[in-house]
């Protein structure tokens, strides 16, 4: 691969230097909006805030609270179950399709845009619209299922295991689309003619695939793997509307649980929280990272 | 050549026609649920709509869609421009000159992507306060721009990463600055990825709710997940207007999606790659 | 071109000069006008708000109010009290509010002696004695019933749990296929009103009213003594499952579910407040004249049947309002019995003021009847703020999913979850 940023300074005498604070001005509404916000957020875990009155400070006490909090630990495990099922898949159906509608065929246009269409409803009322449809008993499927003469006889709402198989499902089915466009830029960046300098030398589909494709999607790949990974473990409205977290806790996430403990009164806390999630996302994020700029050095 | 490996084969035609029916299914429920009559609830639902169609005019009074959708454009679209101009920008700093300030940008960035989004939801509304940016557009855009803005920067910096530097370094022979060659020659060649990020992030600020609700408080400035959430009760929801508000609220966004997705056809195969 | 760039200059000049002067402009007219927020969570009645606020800014020209409902109010609210935005007037009120000063004393308004004193008792914060809200509305809970079934079953109000149990057993033998009481355990907050309405109406029945108040103010009440309420709360609900009185997919089954079961007649009993009635009639017309309402049995043996009768449709005002002669005269306003008429129709639920005399339901008399009959018991405004109906609702999912290990453990955590909020408040 080409380089990518220059090492020949000496080429350039007159160009002036401040291309090089391009990224300040983004940096400047970040500061103001999210950085400063944050850093007072960050703040309120360390005390006991109800979210209205003034708060009082304790320390690490939130922290250690957590670890003894059996109802988050849960949901930690929850919370993983759910990313494990769902970044792979969200990745691999993102791929495929991307691979399939990356063809030219006659309803193209209008094929992806009804693969992107999920994405754009809200996950709140499309999980109520799901939920319609495979409510155990009474939902359409159900119903349908009773009138051919089927009757579930166990209600996969009822265990957390299958409630989760059904909201990474669902999941992948809303996101798979945002997925795939990512891979189709990436797709759509490759410059025609690598394949045909690959297809001259009689490259197979599975080579061309494997040494052309493949490395070329690097940043793709790296862009939908780390953000999959970090909206799966942060999912929130697609277990909300679904199963509501239940039955119980049993398919709550963290996420859901920093809110119902933010908005309990428990603000102070429920910051604690977030944060430790934060480290959660972090250790796959960075391990992701160190392994595709390894790759896009080769 | 090239049209016989771009061509999809027609033995996976059936598979496309599938997972386009799979994509289809809750929308056709979306819109049974929309063309409900009010006798009868949920359960009663079948696979051949009511076809009331009043639903659709009467959500579309009771929830004043049409300044909820005025509302909706002017932050979206102010709240791409002020993404796309910043984020690129950026993200093409951070690809080509890694130095300590761009690097140090871009671990920020992306690191606040992993934080949860609500712990900065009472001082960000404090701050907005003192601002007076409550009720306006303008506080929103910039909101919706910053909680976008990590994945733009991530989106292109990795994208730019992939554009060999010899062809913004032979504008700049022929007297360009950088900034100029970023503008003229880098700019149009990420097409795909500015796509990408319109429509990505564009859903994403359509669909505001978690920051709407503090910050649009009154009538004049609700967006349209705010109008479609007023069709919930305190106890139940009135789930046909509800269906048919939503079904009219997506309308935008998928059309804005139709128009964004045919610049991922345009290739990048202008003469300028052979340098 | 020159000619287009000079036109254009002087456009934009003339633009910011207009955008400069239009605000000094504007200013004039504020000087004389009162502006006051008013803050509701109450979506069903948007629409009535929204006209009579408008009816009274036609009657009152220099008092400008500026209406923000939210359907998810009492989460925006914190946000805007953690900023220092307490609305002038609101319809969100919690005993943490109260315990922090942020409203105005309003126990010296002309308003009380058109209200129900046992409204207005339950108005009056247990801390000071006074009253730092005020309610326009009586809401009622119980057991609502389909009157054809019971009429045709000979079945009466059940006057304790096992004449409740006895009722229940009657119908299912008679129709196998409908559901003797139905649950909408998805919507946990259905769960959480069974709570609240069986078994913290035990202890309200057990210490009085103003007893039970001041008991939840001060965390007395075990929850979890031995053979105590929660111990028999739980013991009932299973009591109920094992006997498949309850829809077996009680914890999947939505409020949604429930109202269409109980309004096509496959529910014959549900647990639920007065605001169902007009949805159900929306549902199936025909219902109207066969709604039936009753009292709760008691889960702890030897008391006697409740039906919950409690403050509705508060409001206060907050105590640093800048303006508050206007915010009284817009209660005042409200407050004529015209209005609360109209209001009570609307919401379908009796007014407590003593001079309106509304149709507000079609199980009027019924109500009327219960509350003379049987003990009234109020929503529990003491419990800790931070523990919803949705929580408890929560813990009732797993009992019936059957994740605790005995009536006891459940009786347990409730005390655990009770006992945490009330450490936050306090």
């Amino acid at each position: 691969m080409l380089p990518a940023t220059s090492k020949n300074r000496f080429l350039h005498p007159n160009t002036g230097s401040w291309h090089r604070y391009m990224a300040v001005p983004a940096l400047v509404l970040f500061s103001l909006f999210f950085l400063y916000p944050l850093s007072r957020g960050v703040w309120t875990s360390f005390t006991a805030w109800d979210g209205f009155s003034t708060p009082k400070f304790i320390g690490l006490a939130n922290y250690k609270a957590f670890f003894q909090d059996s109802r988050a630990l849960r949901d930690i495990q929850n919370t993983v179950l759910f990313a494990l099922g769902s970044a792979p898949l969200l990745n691999i159906a993102g791929l495929l399709l991307a691979l399939l509608l990356n063809r030219t065929f006659k309803a193209r246009a209008t094929v992806r845009s009804l693969l992107y269409l999920p994405a754009v409803i809200s996950p709140m009322i499309m999980g109520s619209i799901w939920y319609l449809l495979l409510q155990p008993r009474r939902g359409l499927l159900a119903i349908l299922l009773q009138q051919i003469g089927y009757e579930a006889t166990s209600n996969w709402m009822l265990s957390g295991s299958s409630a989760m198989l059904v909201i990474v499902l669902v999941n992948v089915w809303q996101y798979a689309g945002m997925t795939m466009i990512i891979y189709l830029a990436g797709l759509q960046a490759i410059p025609i003619e690598h394949f045909e300098a690959a297809e001259l030398e009689g490259a197979s589909r599975g080579n061309i695939f494997r040494f052309i494709v493949l490395p070329q999607l690097t940043p793709a790949l790296k862009i939908n793997v780390i953000t999959n990974i970090i909206g799966s473990l942060a999912v929130f409205d697609a277990i909300l509307a679904l199963t509501d977290g239940g039955p119980g806790y049993d398919t709550e996430s963290l996420s859901i649980y920093i809110m119902r403990m933010s908005y309990g009164n428990k603000t102070g806390y429920s910051t604690a929280v977030a944060l430790i999630l934060f480290f959660i996302i972090l250790v796959p994020v960075l391990f992701s990272l160190k392994f595709f700029n390894a790759k896009e050095k080769t | 050549m090239m049209k016989k490996r771009d061509t999809l084969d027609y033995p996976l035609y059936p598979v496309v026609l599938l997972i386009a029916l799979l994509a289809l299914i809750p929308f056709f429920f979306l819109l049974i649920l929309a063309l409900k009559s009010p006798e009868g609830g949920l359960s009663s639902i079948r696979l051949i709509p009511d076809f009331n169609w009043s639903n659709f005019p009467s959500a579309w009074k009771a929830g004043s869609l049409g300044k909820a959708m005025i509302n909706n454009t002017i932050m979206t679209g102010g709240g791409i421009v002020v993404l796309i101009f910043l984020s690129s920008m950026a993200g093409y700093t951070i690809a080509r000159f890694p130095s300590v300030l761009n690097k140090t940008i871009f671990a920020i960035l992306l690191a606040c992507m992993m934080i949860p989004g609500i712990i900065n939801t009472v001082p960000l509304y404090t701050l907005l306060i003192r601002l007076r940016g409550i009720n306006t557009y303008w506080a929103m855009i910039f909101v919706m721009a910053t909680n976008a803005l990590p994945f733009a920067v991530f989106l292109y910096s990795a994208f730019i990463r992939s554009i060999p530097i010899s062809l913004e370094e032979s504008a700049i022979i022929d007297g360009c600055s950088w900034f100029g060659a970023f503008w003229k020659i880098t700019m149009p060649l990420l097409g795909p990825v500015t796509s990408s990020v319109v429509i990505l992030q564009g859903v994403g600020m359509w669909n505001n709710y978690a920051q709407a609700v503090f910050f649009l408080q009154d009538k004049a400035h609700r967006n349209i997940p705010l109008a479609v959430s007023l069709f919930f009760q305190q106890y139940g929801a009135n789930w046909p207007l509800m269906a048919a508000a939503a079904t009219l609220g997506l309308l935008p966004a998928a059309l804005m999606f139709l128009f964004f997705q045919r610049f991922f056809i345009s290739g990048i195969t202008t003469g300028s790659i052979k340098g | 071109m020159k000619k287009k760039t000079y036109l254009g200059k002087l456009s934009v000049l003339i633009t910011m000069l207009v955008v400069v002067l239009l605000p000094l402009g504007a200013q004039g007219a504020k000087a004389t006008q009162t502006d006051i927020s008013y803050f509701s969570g109450r979506v069903e009645t948007v629409e009535w708000d929204t006209q009579q606020v408008e009816n009274f800014e036609k009657l009152n020209p220099t008092i400008k109010v500026e209406y923000e409902f939210q359907k998810d109010a009492s989460n925006v609210i914190k946000v805007k009290l953690a900023s220092g935005q307490v609305p002038d007037v609101t319809t969100v009120v919690t005993q943490d509010f109260i315990d922090n000063g942020l409203f105005m004393d309003l126990s010296d308004q002309p308003f009380w002696d058109r209200i129900l004193p046992s409204v207005k008792d339950l108005c009056t914060d247990l801390k000071t004695g006074k009253q730092y809200k005020v309610a326009t509305n009586i809401t009622m809970g119980g057991l609502f019933y389909n009157k054809q079934i019971f009429k045709e079953l000979g079945l009466k109000d059940a006057q304790n749990w096992k004449e409740f149990v006895a009722n229940l057993e009657a119908v299912k033998k008679a129709y196998p296929n409908k559901t003797p009481l139905f649950l909408g355990g998805k919507d946990s907050w259905t769960l959480g009103h069974l709570i609240e309405f069986w078994a913290h109406g035990v202890a309200k029945q057990q210490l009085g009213i103003p007893g039970s108040r001041q008991a939840f103010l001060d965390n007395a009440v075990r929850w979890d003594a031995p053979n105590g309420i929660m111990e028999n709360f739980a013991k009932a609900l299973l009591e109920l499952r094992d006997k498949h009185l309850i829809n077996s997919d009680a914890i999947t089954a939505t409020y949604d579910n429930q109202k269409e079961a109980f309004a096509s007649g496959e529910a014959v009993m549900i647990n639920q407040g007065m605001w169902v009635v007009g949805d159900i009639i929306k549902l199936n017309p025909k219902m109207e004249t066969n709604i039936g309402f009753g009292p709760f049995p008691s889960v702890v043996a030897g008391l006697k049947p409740m039906v919950l009768s409690s403050e509705d449709s508060v409001y206060a005002v907050s105590a640093t309002t800048k303006s508050p002669d206007a915010v009284l005269t817009f209660l005042d306003y409200l407050f004529q019995p015209e209005v609360q008429k109209s209001f009570s129709e609307t919401r379908g639920i009796p007014s407590a003021f003593v001079d309106v005399d509304a149709n507000w339901s079609p199980i009027k008399d019924d109500a009327t009847r219960l509350v003379n009959s049987y003990v009234n018991i109020n929503f529990s405004t003491e419990a800790p703020s931070g523990l919803s109906v949705d929580d408890t609702g929560r813990l009732i999912q797993k009992l019936l999913h059957g994740d605790y290990a005995s009536p006891a453990q459940f009786a347990k955590e409730y005390q655990k979850i009770w006992d945490s909020a009330y450490a936050t408040s306090n």
